[in-house]
């Protein structure tokens, strides 16, 4: 639980430095930290709650010193703390992740744990890339891939609940080979971006064709929230990747901004929104009992991820329109959580808790 | 003390509990792999899909919920956690296979 609050604290940073860096008026130490925003919500939240989910399902003491790692890595790097530090413990947190995900293939060989093993690598290849380019642009692409593929591994799980069909499995190596492959050549060849799109494209097509979720989207109640925030994630995908293959990752490219946000927002966000009922309760062990509100996050997430695309496709005069996405964006995570935080309570209320 | 439930009321407890992704119990998942009934004692061995997931112990719990509101307060709850063999779909019942449309 205390790491739990780590990773939040830097989620709270993390979207005050990401507003910082689309020029909204911030407090100076969040303005300070405008440079940091991929590394606070990526290594220092999503490193620190993905690393948490792992070590309560291993269950071991040292799976937890990952989570522990990347929640002080984000500590430090608030704080001004020397660049290497925060470096050191990013890539420490990312080599325990990396090894307990070995550890469950050890457990259990199959296409789902070997794919999480590779999400772990990548977020451990773009802290490398960090440390040896001394920039965070040469670490984006692998940090997507790691929130990327970590989810669609997860999902590949989920699959086998369904018919098999022959031609999935062949299909999302295809997609995740290229994905890995694109984020490889753009160390070499600025098409290595567009490479690494088309592969993010391809699993996005794959996860709405053979995810769980369309079967689960006819259910009722929370099976169906669920389903429906991984259905509108899946089309984010598919849109940032598309951006992505006519240019969008290249560092300074004016469709960069939704390009990444479309990924990182609607995508994965809308994951964090579907799961955090279920994976929040597994970690915090509290009761988070379904209720109809929680289409109201979900929307505004997604309303105000169009203003901000049609923001950055509308180029410079557009850049108002961008910066209210933005800002709305962040109001959706807010009110995500108060709602989270509402249901938390009404569980105690129920006497559930 | 009380008489000992038989495997099929402890089996038909556990269909309450519901795993959250899919929106099936358990015991159709074929995530029970045994049910032993001794004199005071229910000992479950359970699985989970994924080695990975962090599930686990929220069903563990939710079980010791079902069955503690099912059952004398006398008779003992033991669930372990088992990951040998692993889960496989072919585990899954008649019920479940033809929900996710085998």
């Amino acid at each position: 639980m205390p790491l739990l609050l780590l990773g939040m604290l830097s989620l709270v940073f993390g979207v005050a430095a990401g507003l910082a860096r689309l020029g909204a008026d911030m407090p100076a130490p969040a303005a300070a930290l405008a440079g940091w925003h991929a590394a606070l919500m990526i290594c220092a939240f999503f490193g620190t709650v993905i690393g948490l989910e792992r070590a309560v399902a291993l269950g071991g003491a040292i799976a937890y010193l990952g989570p522990l790692a990347s929640g002080i890595g984000g500590v430090a790097l608030l704080a001004g703390l020397p660049l290497p530090w925060v470096e050191s413990l990013f890539v420490f947190a990312s080599c325990v992740l990396f090894g307990g995900a070995i550890a469950v293939v050890r457990r259990q060989s199959a296409m789902f744990t070997r794919t999480l093993a590779v999400g772990a690598g990548c977020w451990l290849a773009g802290n490398m890339a960090w440390v040896t380019s001394g920039s965070v642009q040469a670490a984006i692409p692998w940090w997507l891939a790691f929130l990327v593929v970590t989810i669609a591994g997860e999902r590949l799980e989920l699959t086998r609940f369904l018919p098999a069909r022959r031609e999935a499995a062949p299909l999302f190596r295809i997609a995740t080979a290229t994905t890995l492959g694109g984020a490889v050549a753009a160390w070499f060849s600025s098409y290595g971006l567009m490479l690494f799109a088309a592969g993010l494209f391809g699993l996005s097509l794959w996860l709405l064709r053979y995810d769980i979720a369309r079967h689960n989207a006819r259910q009722r109640g929370l099976v169906r929230y669920i389903a429906l925030c991984l259905l509108s994630g899946y089309v984010w995908l598919a849109a940032g990747a598309l951006i992505g293959l006519v240019g969008g990752f290249a560092p300074g490219h004016p469709l960069r901004d939704a390009a990444l946000h479309a990924i990182a927002l609607g995508f994965v966000f809308a994951m964090v929104f579907g799961h955090a009922p279920i994976i929040f309760p597994a970690i915090a062990r509290v009761k988070i009992p379904y209720h109809p509100v929680f289409y109201l996050p979900l929307a505004l997430l997604h309303v105000s991820l169009v203003i901000r695309v049609l923001g950055g496709i509308g180029g410079g005069d557009a850049l108002p329109l961008l910066r209210l996405g933005g800002l709305a964006n962040a109001f959706a995570l807010l009110v995500f959580v108060m709602t989270m935080v509402g249901s938390v309570l009404r569980g105690r209320g129920a006497g559930r808790g | 003390m009380s008489a000992m439930p038989d495997v099929e009321s402890v089996r038909e407890v556990l269909r309450q509990v519901i795993d959250p992704e899919v929106g099936v119990n358990i015991v159709d998942l074929g995530l029970v792999y045994g049910i032993d009934i001794a004199p005071g004692q229910i000992s479950i061995r359970l699985t989970m899909t994924s080695p990975a997931c962090p599930m686990g112990d929220m069903i563990m719990s939710d079980i010791d919920a079902a069955l503690d509101a099912a059952l004398p307060p006398e008779i003992g709850v033991v669930v372990n956690l088992v990951w040998d063999p692993p889960w496989s779909p072919e585990m899954m019942n008649k019920d479940a296979r033809s929900h996710f449309g085998w």
